[in-house]
């Protein structure tokens, strides 16, 4: 009789109603397949990226564990920090007992990526460049954690905002303004096509002024700079306070942009990194540049 | 084919500086016709042009100039000083004190455009003080083995912690870090090129005051002493001031290989190892092959900019091994 009431008690659980495999179970970006049992509860996100991704679907209370870079939103700073986000620290991250972690799609990650598979700890490998990997990357946080609802109504604000920003600058414009982004100082380097910031700049209705470059970020001459004569310079600074102060740079002053004060600062967490953020970020630029009044111009 | 006199080798040298540093003028990212160069030159033309050569061309141009001078001409009294051909201004120490010095400034969020080189220069004169320590104590005189020695073992123990910090800083000051180690000749305006020269030019003093006495110590050390050189005030003098021109160029420009090493060795195979002579040659071919390295640094993959020790290396090994071969088959 006992042994008849196991087998019942089996056979009912194997019928109940649980969390649908399919649901729980994505392609991540190096093309495996990530499956949960359930729901991830406990996730350790290794880039800033994703971090603001997983608090904007409302998961924060889910990530144990974050990079020491991850600054967004301000309640990430409670969250344990384990450290580099490239070629992380394995036993810090096991330590906080993840069921899931998102590691960014470096090259620089698969020894994280092989000592967590050997820890049986399931890792999302997820690519964060550009606009189109924040609302893929969205949808399959959400996915494996259970709340792809969650992910339906990000996106659906995400698209909207961004198309809203878009309209209202392409309205605005007289003319395309190309502006030259300061990535950084010495050598100079700047972005190129297909960056995150290429598509911000175009989302504020504006031009990379070097968005012919192959590479999506390279030292260029600053003598090309001048004879590109952009209309602005965008400089992104981790701390919009101290302000790194152009003109005074060796050399800079052969940009027309600088000698005429047409230098935007803004702030590198907001500008610099591929999130749910970057509606804000093109509808701040978009300001900006109004600000600029460049008129009709050359 | 002899070889010419020194007069005329010289006259040659200072044409070939001219002739670059007018190339280097003229060329560069931005396409402008040497008409408008001119104008510029003039402050006459477009104030773009202007602006162009005046602030960026010029400067960039006099910079490279120098620090290739100042490499070579350390280049070669150190390789004279410790007698071994494989000495460099980096040899001794210096580019892992700098580079140490460097990483650390970026490491403690220094940002001030000027902090950078100070901080190197203070490295490389750390690692300088260090070495020199280290081979008075070991050798009393400077003993060039134990000079030698020390240096590459503080350029080892600097390297270590620079790796060391690297590891534990953020992935954009460690980018950082490293192109600027590259080494670039673009991020000094004039107050950096004039602090330079003025620098500079009391050390390749002190170098040329002690040629005669660096001729007498090629002989050995005992013979030099014998011949009347003072011999361990000769090296004192000659590894402070080789290594303060080193430590300078390194702030100015970062760590540019190949020239201080490979400079001096092609002025002794075209001229003799006179160092009288070999100083001020090595200053001019220096500075002339560098400006025309970094000419063809800005322009061959323009917008793009390699650095200039790709270019050096890349475009000095080949002049090096062509100059061993036509000079040791006769």
């Amino acid at each position: 009789m006992a042994r008849f009431l196991a087998l019942l008690l089996a056979f009912v659980a194997a019928c109940s109603p649980r969390p649908s495999a399919r649901t729980l179970s994505i392609t991540d970006d190096w093309g495996r397949t990530v499956a949960l049992a359930a729901p991830a509860r406990r996730i350790v996100s290794l880039s800033p990226s994703s971090t603001e991704i997983l608090f904007a679907l409302g998961l924060g209370p889910r990530v144990v564990g974050r990079t020491a870079f991850c600054d967004f939103p301000p309640a990430v700073r409670s969250v344990p920090d384990v450290g580099n986000g490239i070629e992380p620290n394995v036993e810090a991250v096991a330590a906080r007992h993840p069921d899931l972690v998102v590691l960014y799609a470096s090259a620089a990650n698969r020894a994280a990526d092989r000592g967590l598979a050997a820890l049986h700890i399931p890792v999302a490998v997820l690519k964060l460049d550009d606009a189109a990997d924040v609302v893929r990357a969205a949808r399959r946080l959400a996915a494996l954690a259970g709340v792809a609802g969650a992910a339906d109504s990000l996106v659906v604000a995400f698209d909207a905002s961004l198309r809203t920003v878009e309209a209202e600058a392409a309205a605005r414009r007289v003319r395309q303004p190309r502006i030259y982004v300061d990535v950084w100082a010495n050598p100079p380097m700047t972005v190129g096509q297909g960056s995150y910031l290429s598509e911000v700049l175009r989302a504020a209705g504006a031009v990379n002024s070097f968005g012919d470059l192959s590479a999506s970020s390279a030292p260029v001459s600053l003598e090309a700079i001048a004879a590109r004569d952009p209309d602005a310079v965008l400089v992104l600074a981790p701390d919009t306070a101290s302000a790194p102060d152009l003109a005074s740079r060796p050399g800079w002053d052969a940009v027309r942009a600088v000698r005429e004060g047409r230098v935007l600062v803004v702030d590198a967490s907001l500008y610099g990194r591929p999130g749910p953020r970057m509606p804000l970020a093109a509808a701040d630029l978009a300001r900006r540049i109004g600000n600029l009044r460049l008129g009709h111009g050359p | 084919m002899k070889r010419p006199t020194a007069t005329a080798f010289f006259a040659g040298l200072v044409a070939a500086a001219l002739a670059a540093l007018a190339l280097g003028v003229a060329l560069g990212a931005a396409p402008i016709a040497p008409r408008e160069v001119l104008l510029g030159l003039l402050r006459r033309g477009d104030p773009t042009a202007t602006a162009i050569v005046w602030s960026l061309r010029l400067p960039r141009v006099a910079l490279g100039f120098i620090v290739g001078g100042v490499l070579a001409v350390s280049g070669a009294a150190l390789q004279a000083l410790v007698r071994n051909p494989l000495a460099d201004p980096y040899l001794l120490g210096l580019s892992g004190g700098a580079g140490l010095g460097a990483v650390l400034a970026l490491a403690a969020g220094v940002v001030s455009a000027w902090a950078l080189p100070a901080a190197a220069f203070l490295g490389a004169l750390a690692a300088m003080l260090v070495v020199y320590r280290l081979a008075v104590v070991a050798g009393g005189a400077l003993d060039s083995r134990i000079l030698l020695l020390a240096g590459v073992v503080v350029g080892a123990f600097a390297g270590a912690l620079l790796s060391g910090v690297l590891a534990v800083s953020e992935a954009s000051q460690v980018k950082t870090a490293t192109l600027w180690l590259m080494g670039g000749l673009g991020g000094v305006g004039w107050p950096g090129v004039v602090a330079l020269a003025v620098y500079s030019a009391p050390a390749i003093a002190v170098l040329v005051a002690e040629a005669r006495a660096l001729n007498l110590l090629a002989l050995g050390e005992e013979p030099a002493q014998h011949l009347g050189a003072d011999v361990a005030r000769t090296k004192r003098r000659v590894y402070v001031a080789a290594s303060l021109l080193a430590a300078a160029s390194v702030a100015a420009a970062g760590m540019i290989g190949f020239v201080g090493l490979v400079v001096p060795h092609a002025v002794r195979l075209l001229r003799g190892h006179d160092h009288r002579f070999l100083l001020p040659a090595a200053f001019v071919l220096g500075g002339t092959f560098l400006v025309l390295a970094d000419t063809l640094a800005r322009t061959v993959f323009a917008p793009l900019e390699l650095p200039v020790g790709v270019v050096t290396a890349v475009v000095g090994v080949p002049i090096f091994a062509v100059l061993r071969r036509r000079w040791t088959s006769r």
